[in-house]
């Protein structure tokens, strides 16, 4: 498909120089962060770390989500749904990238590599679309009453489900073309550059890129934060059950 | 309030604190477990929405666009909503035991109610608590010198008052202050007198433990109190302090190294452990009794003070038939007496102990024991408020009872 002059720009844009960007808004955002904790007063409080009670807690409560399994079975099914979606699309993202290989699962059978490759991503595009809808609904509905978001609890939810939009659309809408080779997008030479076995449908395929860096670069400056925190604040709760014996 | 007071004031975070606001997702998993926001249903008492309203004034001062275009001032609106949020919580931790990332909400509330009060938010009952503590060391404002007043009322014969001692009783303001304590009071000291323990009362000397200065955001008067505290204990060479009150046992044993930096020369024991360590010891023999009772865990003694196991232990030497409450231990449902609650709003806090309440009658409970006065006097009070036919005791009373002292 033929794009016009400035949309190619923008799209040239996307893939050649916004990766740059994105990877220095990123670091800066973590070092935002980091500066933002670290500049605060360190307080007396915390036992030290106590290794084996962290490890336990962060297994049960942010691998299997314990705490949430005993206050909403609902919510503890979404986010188990949610973060399998979140794994499995960064897995299968990793391919393009020559992380790994459709060969990787032929020893099971070219059927099942298949499947792996093709009908499982689909559906689990699907899967982590819906997640996202409930959560966004579930804020919704709960905002006023028992909670009060802020601009980045919705800002990280909406660029996410926007993103995952645009991947799950360039699964359903048919390719511009597929190539005897593999079609390669240099994001940087050398370092980032991702291999399609399709050339996929321009404009989902590019705005994807784009809001993909978005929310990368939103990483750290957003409420997503807690991907990383949250293991932090499960570690220091387990070393204080240990401390407290409990 | 200047802006740069403001900045002070909500500097006072610590990095973990901090991590901990910017982790909280606001997610409401927690709100339903709160005791308070089901009594009252105000979006602002929701635990979530007070983390959302610190993180917010956070920012407005030392935020990224406060760094780069400079703060913006804190409302006393804001401040007011704050307030209203942080005093309206019972301080049970049930919000750290639901949420997801384990956010340790019992400090961070404490840091939220510190920050009220350096923003001279605090409300207007707790800050008359502040001065009633000022002027008599209680928070009952009441002559010092009446501490002693509960062993005249239960006519307790000996009332030792050493220089020296092993042990020393540390009997708390809702104990020697509130007649219907008295009787702990008294038990505790008559079981001590009969195991002919080496042991002592402060008198005059004790001072609030400080519990409810920390409750009110006021760390650097409380640390006044620990000190005092420590300093007339370690005077008369006690090597074992027993209090009954699980706020004095929460504060002594892990707020007061915190507060004085170190680790204190004594050891720092809830009355139902000593009382354990007799009974296991067969220095106790108490009678069972047949009626039908139920254990409510004190919130600052269970998930905050680390004593789940040891007050059913003791339980099992007093009763054959007793019973657990669906929501227990490191689960338990606060009763609403916590978190200086009374000051700030005793309707929340009266209609919280009715549900225990209700529940403990609807599993056939003739007894609801508990082992803090705060509990007792709650569900007394609720008791009295709801009309609802139950026997509060607490666990050392049903010792003394069991043992016929009582
Ligand atoms: S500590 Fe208890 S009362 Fe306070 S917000 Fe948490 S659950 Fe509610
Ligand atoms: S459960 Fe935890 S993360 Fe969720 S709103 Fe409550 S404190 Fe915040």
């Amino acid at each position: 498909m033929a794009l016009n002059g400035a949309l190619s720009a923008l799209y040239s844009f996307f893939v050649t120089k916004l990766p740059y960007i994105t990877i220095a808004v990123f670091l800066l955002g973590v070092t935002y962060r980091l500066q933002r904790w670290l500049s605060a007063p360190k307080g007396p409080e915390g036992p030290p770390l106590h290794w084996p009670s962290a490890l336990k807690y962060v297994v049960l409560d942010v691998v299997l989500f314990r705490k949430t399994y005993k206050t909403d079975k609902l919510m503890w099914l979404v986010l188990v749904l949610f973060h399998i979606g979140t794994g499995g699309i960064l897995f299968g993202h990793m391919r393009g990238f020559h992380l790994w290989s459709a060969s990787m699962f032929e020893v099971l059978g070219h059927g099942f590599a298949e499947f792996m490759v093709h009908t499982l991503p689909l559906y689990m595009g699907w899967m982590f679309l819906a997640t996202q809808i409930y959560l966004l609904y579930r804020r919704t509905r709960l905002e006023g009453k028992q909670l009060q978001s802020l601009a980045n609890d919705y800002g990280a939810l909406v660029i996410l489900l926007i993103t995952s939009i645009l991947g799950q659309g360039m699964r359903i809408f048919p390719p511009e073309a597929i190539p005897t080779e593999t079609y390669s997008v240099v994001f940087i030479p050398n370092l980032i550059v991702l291999h399609l076995e399709k050339v996929p449908s321009h404009h989902w395929f590019f705005w994807h890129v784009l809001f993909t860096q978005l929310l990368v670069m939103y990483l750290p400056w957003s409420k997503l934060v807690h991907v990383v925190s949250g293991v932090a604040t499960s570690a220091l709760y387990g070393s204080r059950r240990r401390k407290y014996d409990l | 309030m200047t802006s740069r007071d403001a900045k002070e004031a909500l500097g006072k975070f610590t990095r973990r604190q901090l991590m901990e606001l910017d982790t909280c997702a606001h997610c409401a998993l927690c709100t339903e477990y709160c005791p308070v926001y089901m009594e009252t249903e105000e979006p602002g008492h929701a635990p979530g929405v007070r983390s959302s309203k610190a993180v917010k004034l956070y920012d407005k001062q030392h935020g990224l666009r406060a760094r780069i275009l400079g703060p913006r001032p804190v409302t006393d609106e804001e401040v007011e909503e704050l307030s209203d949020s942080a005093f309206n919580c019972t301080f049970c931790g049930r919000c750290m035991e639901v949420c997801p990332f384990g956010i340790q909400t019992h400090e961070l509330w404490s840091k939220v109610r510190e920050v009220v009060h350096d923003l001279e938010g605090t409300p207007r009952n707790v800050g008359m608590l502040e001065e009633m503590l000022d002027e008599s060391q209680n928070p009952y404002g009441l002559d010092p010198d009446s501490r002693l007043d509960w062993a005249d009322f239960t006519d307790l014969e000996e009332i030792p008052e050493k220089d020296k001692a092993e042990v020393a009783y540390f009997v708390g303001c809702t104990t020697a202050f509130k007649g219907a304590n008295h009787e702990v009071a008294f038990a505790t000291a008559s079981i001590l007198n009969m195991l002919g323990e080496d042991w002592t009362l402060l008198g005059e000397d004790e001072w609030c433990c400080g519990s409810p200065l920390l409750l009110a955001g006021d760390e650097h008067s409380a640390k006044e109190y620990a000190k005092h505290n420590v300093e007339v204990l370690e005077s008369r060479g006690v090597k074992r302090l027993i209090t009954g009150c699980s706020g004095c046992y929460r504060v002594f044993k892990w707020e007061y190294p915190k507060l004085l930096g170190g680790d204190l020369k004594f050891e720092v024991l809830h009355t139902l452990e000593y009382l354990l360590e007799k009974l296991e010891s067969g220095e106790l023999k108490p009678e069972k009794t047949d009626e039908r009772v139920i254990y409510h865990d004190p919130c600052e003694l269970s998930r905050l003070g680390g004593l789940i196991d040891e007050p059913r232990k003791v339980l099992a030497y007093l009763a054959n038939d007793w019973v657990e409450f669906a929501e227990h231990g490191i689960d338990v449902r606060c009763c609403g007496g916590g978190g200086l609650l009374q000051a700030s709003n005793n309707e929340a806090r009266l209609a919280i102990a009715k549900k225990r309440l209700d529940e403990a009658k609807s599993l056939g409970a003739e007894i609801i024991t508990s082992a803090c006065p705060s509990c007792k006097l709650t569900f007394v009070d609720s008791a009295r408020e709801h009309e609802v036919d139950i026997e509060v005791l607490d666990l050392v009373e049903l010792v003394a009872k069991q043992l016929g002292i009582l």
